[in-house]
């Protein structure tokens, strides 16, 4: 498969705009789908057991299930996502993120949740990315096995649609603690993006969603998302995550980005009075996050005058830090033909394209 | 104001949709116990199709934690980022004065059989039709 070498043209499209869409869900029908790619005790478990791992529990999510009221009783989720989004919304590339695994991170049996990362990634490959040479897959990575996690980066990094790894937000430690180096090592031998993806907080082995306990409804869990990525951000930059891992890029999906401008502030402000307690941080956290940390557009932030929002990119150095995603196919989707319409055609170029071309090492530019 | 015959009545049953296309927009045309109503099948927010989404009340709330479910079956949420509006008059459950969808006016009207407008087979006189005022 060559898919580096023949990426898929912009040709006839309406509009003059290459899209990369970093956020298309895709999943099992059941979990009967992973037994013929688990170990036989495992898929034995599974089936005399029950499959589901702990996910969120602030299940009571929007839309039908969490997924689009218009889409939901879709027979082939697979059929309909190439003709409903990458079709209809002329999309370039879709980064395949998943949800099925993210629950491995925060079972108790971690040789489990390594199994069924392995097994999902394996089903991915033959029946989502084999199926359109637009897809590209974030494989799963169950992040509590960090040595069991690199020789399965090593297994399949190498594929030319795997470009990155992808682990929840919820964690028992923050992404850039020194537990993780042997997932970092794995993804700069193998050129693979980090991509963090909101779940998991609060659940299975991990601590409680905030530092306040435990909020009562889905809406206030969705509040929760950018301290999340706050906190991994944090963790990075402060550990030295970057200063050892020069290639290490760090991809922040489904918690907006309107807030970014303050923390840049903050962090910068804290690092040039505190910076003698982490002497390995060489630069201002701003100018970590320029280089390695991105976060995608989705949800879409709307202030009340949408000119509003390029000020904001502008702060947060959007050109650079700021990818789009579509979240396809959850209920508050944005579709890129009504999203940051109000934006320069050339920053709009940047955001929907071309910074994901630089971000992902593995993502060629279209000749 | 353009006048279209839709269908026969009893095919479109309480708390059922059907969304049509007529002089060029998609209008979905409810039954609400009896009542017809129609609303332009594009959410004023992006573009959605606003009439696939999910038909239900309109939950509300004397104080806080105590909630309920009234006139059911007359609020349509968006399939995409869940807006909420009142089929009955297109206006939006979070700001009705300044967030609407338009609302067409709908008619049950006896339909004689020689009317070009419906489809040739056979209609009795007296049949009730949903009638799509645009």
């Amino acid at each position: 498969m060559q898919v580096e070498k023949t990426l898929p043209r912009p040709a006839q499209k309406k509009q003059d705009l290459y899209i990369v869409d970093t956020d298309v869900h895709h999943g099992v029908s059941g979990w009967t789908d992973l037994y013929p790619y688990l170990p036989q005790v495992y898929a034995e478990r599974l089936r005399d057991h029950g499959g589901s791992g702990p996910s969120s529990q602030y299940w009571h999510n929007g839309g039908i299930r969490g997924t689009r009221a218009d889409f939901f009783d879709m027979d082939d989720t697979q059929e309909s996502t190439r003709r409903q989004l990458l079709d209809d919304c002329e999309i370039n590339i879709a980064i395949l993120t998943g949800s099925t695994a993210y629950g491995a991170c925060s079972m108790p049996d971690a040789d489990l949740g390594s199994a069924i990362c392995r097994a999902f990634n394996d089903y991915s490959l033959e029946h989502w990315v084999a199926s359109d040479e637009r897809f590209r897959l974030a494989m799963a990575v169950n992040s509590q096995d960090p040595i069991g996690m690199a020789k399965e980066i090593d297994r399949i990094g190498s594929h030319p649609a795997v470009i990155a790894i992808i682990m929840p937000g919820g964690a028992t430690k923050p992404y850039g603690n020194r537990v993780y180096d042997p997932i970092y090592e794995a993804c700069e031998r193998n050129r693979l993006a980090v991509m963090i993806h909101f779940n998991g907080e609060g659940v299975g082995i991990n601590g409680p969603p905030t530092a306040a306990g435990w909020p009562s409804h889905y809406v206030e869990g969705r509040m929760m998302r950018a301290p999340v990525y706050m906190a991994h951000m944090a963790s990075y930059i402060f550990e030295g995550a970057f200063e050892k891992f020069p290639g290490l890029r760090v991809v922040n999906i489904e918690a907006g980005f309107a807030w970014m401008p303050w923390y840049l502030w903050r962090m910068d402000s804290d690092w040039k009075a505190l910076r003698y307690q982490v002497p390995w941080v060489k630069k201002p956290p701003s100018e970590y996050v320029k280089e390695h940390i991105r976060l995608n557009t989705q949800p879409i932030d709307e202030p009340d005058n949408e000119r509003d929002l390029e000020k904001i990119i502008e702060w947060m150095h959007g050109d650079q830090t700021l990818l789009f995603g579509s979240d396809f196919p959850h209920f508050d989707f944005d579709d890129p033909r009504k999203t940051l319409t109000r934006l320069p055609n050339k920053l709009r170029q940047r955001i929907f394209g071309e910074s994901a071309l630089e971000t992902f090492h593995k993502l060629g530019r279209p000749e | 104001m353009g006048r279209h015959v839709i269908c026969r009545a009893e095919d479109l049953q309480p708390g059922a949709v059907r969304i049509v296309e007529a002089e060029k927009r998609s209008i979905g045309i409810f039954n609400i116990r009896g009542e017809f109503f129609a609303l332009r099948n594009t959410c004023p927010h992006k573009g959605a199709p606003l009439c696939r989404g999910i038909i239900t009340g309109l939950v509300v709330s004397d104080e806080p934690l105590q909630m309920q479910i009234i006139r059911d079956g007359e609020i349509v949420r968006c399939p995409w980022h869940g807006w909420e509006f009142d089929i009955t008059s297109g206006r939006s459950v979070y700001n009705p004065h300044r967030m609407r969808v338009k609302a067409y006016d709908v008619a049950i009207e006896q339909v004689p059989d020689e009317d070009p407008s419906v489809e040739t087979y056979s209609v009795q006189v007296q049949d009730d039709y949903v009638v799509l005022y645009i």
